[in-house]
């Protein structure tokens, strides 16, 4: 299968789910007990004009299908809706606050696949101690939740020592970098652990392989073989592991945002949530679920790439 | 006036907010032991005030809670909007932070007789965008609070309007249906509030969002990086004095031990609502004041249900009884409260000092008394029932009070079952009937808007839109409805002084103590007001450098 047919297949698939993701997302609201008509009027006792302006101004006497529909062509047209809290387009909110929150996820992946990488090598390719205290530390990050490292780290590193600030995003590159790094950590370090364990895994297995041992006994110098034979072979499983860490560390802003008062889409989320401000709360659903596939696909593409032995009609029935 | 309750987030329950620690176990001790007098609760004192700012500033930043979601005056009815936009847009009258009112955009305000308000405008009051106030504004800003299709959070203030109009280029009249005490007292909050016509116009559905507030506060609306910060930049075009303070940034610290390590770190430089598991915390650093001033607010107990055991008085005058207060105080509160039986604040009666005796002689006794409790409770016929009571991890004023609610029953034979919610579910129980399905109480702390009692006391009224249980006392109503048309201060206050003992009597809610204002201010500045006047008064101008 050529690679454009297969990356077409996929986008299609792609889109086929996010509809259906649309209508579970769109149908879950509905089930959600609660009403936002009143929460819109927050405690105060409304005329029956003003329940029915505020119905019909958001829609929220119609049957379920029309919803549905006007909201699906509506995100065709890049229209979210508006708010219900925030009395705003819902596509400027998200405006507002992705770059925060991608610019944490960023921050984040690099750490993870940095000292995750390096972890995970070092622990398989040194063994002995070397190895042992990398399992510990490892076994240590992976138990750590990231809302109690968030805790922790606060409490080190900006309230005690004074090293960082204690939350917010700041201006600029530098002034930014400094502002994410506590929460970028917090947030990296199960993942961290993670990776490093599964990399170590992969490239134990290849290293007890016959290849490897093959390979050694021409006289490959150790520095290739490692590289070519076990680092290569092993890369295919820590690429599948890296989608899945994209996708915790979208899911995961939610615990670290409001710990460290970033204002990114996941502690929109938990207030839209709160507030039953339904068209915020679809949107970042969605996107959220948008943003899992195409990482899903890109991982997806990579892999005949980084292991020649897969070609995309394996991809298929695997993945 | 239903100001106060969304989420025990808002009114003066903001301070719950908290991924509070719950020391649960602290209470439950507590309560184990013999009630406390109040001499043992921790020391905590009122200051009238910090102390004037010595000179300007360039620029301070400010910690709250959450981020307004809009700073249309029509919609600020919440903690965080209102004490960012007491800065920015002004009202006609102005509540001083002695919690007094003064004229604030009309000179004066005057009525020829009883149905008519007169307000005469300050001349040349500019508006941030640069027009110059006039009687259109006025008109067109109060008008907007009574248009159905805005859903005005203020809309009740202004149920016993008929019209307002201009009568005068700075003069502008308003008709009642009938006679309103409370009407001229809440043209002193955000119900007041005059923005520019043409400002507001041009912004459209936008207004309040983005771009300019376009009002006539010392500070305008300057960058709002949603999200994260806002900042009220100086107006040089203000009418009266100059803010001593250039820029203000307003951080949005959405938890609360995240909101204590800014304060104690210096990252942000003061704030309003400390959470009481903070007080300790801020109490001995270093890095600066924590002050509490007169908030005007009681915690209570909320009866939501007198279908069940509660419908007998009985029950709920024991259930008052057998409360721990002192305990819940020390715990709950931080020590920073005062045990009470009364719904309102003592402050709030402050106007007249024959009704302030009025309202509080004769209440039962803060202290707990076990043996009188069982007896009612077996009068009732109510011994072994069952209770259910809403709690929730929002801030431990809420989930310390409902275990010392539980912990009373369990002493004198009532089953108090305790049940959980979501901090996030909260809120519902405020705004949702279903919400409050199957539950017969609630924690709520109530703040008064206005320096008047009043303001809760309007809450059991038949058929008032927080009155939960469905109380409904024709004599309530009518003294009620006296009081409202009764514009003498002193003969109102003697009113509500019965109103007050009517509802401690039947035990509407279960007062439980008085909730002082926190604040804190770092070693840069001072000059913040201490009472809870900061949500209509422009504070942040008061605030300048310390040294």
């Amino acid at each position: 299968m050529s690679f454009l047919r297969f990356a077409l297949r996929r986008l299609l698939e792609m889109a086929v789910t996010l509809l259906g993701a649309s209508f579970v997302i769109f149908g879950a609201m509905y089930l959600a007990p609660g009403d936002p008509a009143s929460f819109l009027l927050s405690g105060r006792s409304a005329s029956p004009a003003a329940l029915a302006a505020i119905n019909a101004q958001y829609h929220l006497n119609d049957p379920f299908a029309v919803r549905y529909f006007r909201w699906l062509g509506q995100i065709a047209h890049g229209d979210f809706g508006r708010s219900i809290e925030y009395r705003t387009d819902v596509s400027r909110l998200l405006a507002d606050r992705l770059p925060s929150t991608l610019t944490l996820v960023a921050m984040s992946l690099l750490l993870v696949l940095a000292i995750g990488l390096l972890l995970g090598w070092v622990g398989a390719v040194r063994g002995g101690a070397t190895d042992s205290t990398i399992l510990v530390t490892t076994t240590v990050a992976v138990g750590t939740p990231s809302f109690v490292a968030a805790v922790l780290l606060q409490g080190l590193f900006a309230v005690r020592l004074g090293w960082f600030p204690t939350g917010g995003t700041g201006q600029g590159f530098a002034d930014t970098v400094w502002h994410l790094t506590l929460p970028a950590v917090a947030l990296a370090l199960y993942l961290i652990g993670m990776l490093a364990r599964v990399t170590r895994a992969a490239m134990l297995e290849q290293l007890a392989g016959e290849h490897v041992a093959v390979a050694r006994s021409r006289g490959v110098p150790e520095r290739q073989v490692i590289w070519r034979h076990v680092f290569r072979n092993a890369l295919g499983t820590v690429l599948t592991t890296a989608g899945l860490i994209v996708s915790t560390l979208l899911i995961c802003t939610v615990l670290v945002e409001s710990a460290f008062s970033i204002g990114g889409i996941g502690q929109l989320l938990e207030l839209a949530t709160t507030t039953k401000d339904f068209p915020t709360v679809q949107a970042i659903s969605l996107l959220i679920v948008a943003l899992f596939m195409v990482v899903n696909l890109v991982v997806d593409l990579l892999h005949p790439l980084v292991d020649p032995r897969i070609t995309l009609n394996d991809r298929r029935s695997a993945g | 006036m239903t100001l106060t309750p969304r989420r025990p987030a808002r009114g003066g329950r903001a301070v719950s907010l908290a991924l509070a620690s719950l020391s649960a176990f602290a209470l439950v001790t507590a309560c184990a032991g013999p009630p406390r007098q109040s001499g043992d609760q921790l020391p905590f004192k009122l200051s009238a005030g910090t102390p004037a700012a010595k000179g300007e500033i360039d620029s301070f930043s400010w910690a709250t809670y959450a981020e307004p979601p809009t700073l249309d005056y029509i919609q600020a009815f919440d903690y965080p909007q209102n004490t960012i936009l007491s800065n920015v847009c002004e009202s006609l009258m102005r509540w001083t932070p002695q919690l007094t009112e003064q004229p604030g955009l009309a000179e004066q305000a005057t009525n020829p007789d009883p149905n008519t308000w007169v307000f005469d405008l300050r001349p040349n009051v500019r508006f941030h965008d640069g027009g110059t106030m006039t009687a259109d504004d006025v008109v067109f800003s109060l008008n907007r609070q009574m248009d159905p299709n805005n859903s005005s959070a203020w809309a009740s203030v202004f149920q016993n309007v008929d019209s307002i109009t201009k009568t005068g280029p700075l003069q502008v009249t308003v008709k009642l249906k009938s006679p309103d005490s409370q009407f001229l007292q809440y043209m002193a909050t955000t119900a007041g509030v005059v923005a520019s016509a043409q400002g507001v116009q041009a912004a459209g559905k936008d207004y309040g969002t983005t771009g300019s507030l376009d009002c006539t506060g010392p500070f305008k609306l300057g960058t709002w990086t949603k999200g994260q910060s806002l900042n009220l930049d100086r107006f040089d075009g203000y009418w009266g004095t100059k803010a001593k303070a250039k820029q203000v940034v307003f951080k949005f610290l959405t938890d609360s031990s995240a909101r204590t390590n800014a304060l104690l770190t210096g990252d942000v430089d003061g704030g309003y609502l400390i959470p009481s598991e903070s007080y300790a915390h801020l109490r001995n650093t270093s890095a600066g004041t924590l002050y509490f001033g007169e908030g005007l607010s009681t915690v209570n107990v909320n009866i939501t249900n007198m279908q069940g055991a509660l419908g007998d008085v009985r029950v709920r005058k024991a259930l008052s009884l057998a409360l721990d207060r002192s305990g819940f105080v020390n715990t709950g509160l931080g020590g920073a409260g005062t045990v009470t039986t009364s719904l309102t604040a003592k402050a709030a009666w402050s106007a007249d000092p024959n009704a302030q005796a009025a309202a509080f002689n004769g209440l039962p006794p803060t202290a707990a008394d076990i043996a009188q409790a069982t007896q009612l409770v077996k009068d009732a016929g109510a011994t072994g029932k069952t209770l259910t009571m809403a709690t929730s991890s929002i801030g431990q004023d809420v989930s310390l009070l409902a275990t010392a609610v539980q912990s009373a029953g369990a002493r004198i034979g009532l089953n108090i079952q305790l049940k959980t919610i979501a901090p996030n579910a909260f809120t519902a129980l405020f705004t949702d009937p279903k919400a409050r399905d199957g539950i017969d109480m609630f924690p709520e702390t109530y703040y008064l808007s206005i320096t008047d009692p009043m303001d809760l006391l309007t809450n059991f009224q038949t058929g008032s839109y927080q009155n939960y249980s469905g109380y409904s006392d024709k004599s309530y109503d009518d003294l009620a409805k006296q009081a409202i048309g009764t514009y003498d201060p002193a003969q109102r206050l003697s009113l509500e002084a019965q109103l007050n003992q009517k509802a401690a009597d039947q035990v509407l809610w279960i007062p439980v103590a008085e909730w002082p204002t926190s604040l804190f201010l770092n070693k840069r500045i001072t000059g913040a007001p201490t009472t809870i006047s900061y949500l209509y008064y422009p504070w942040a101008a008061d605030v300048g450098a310390a040294q």
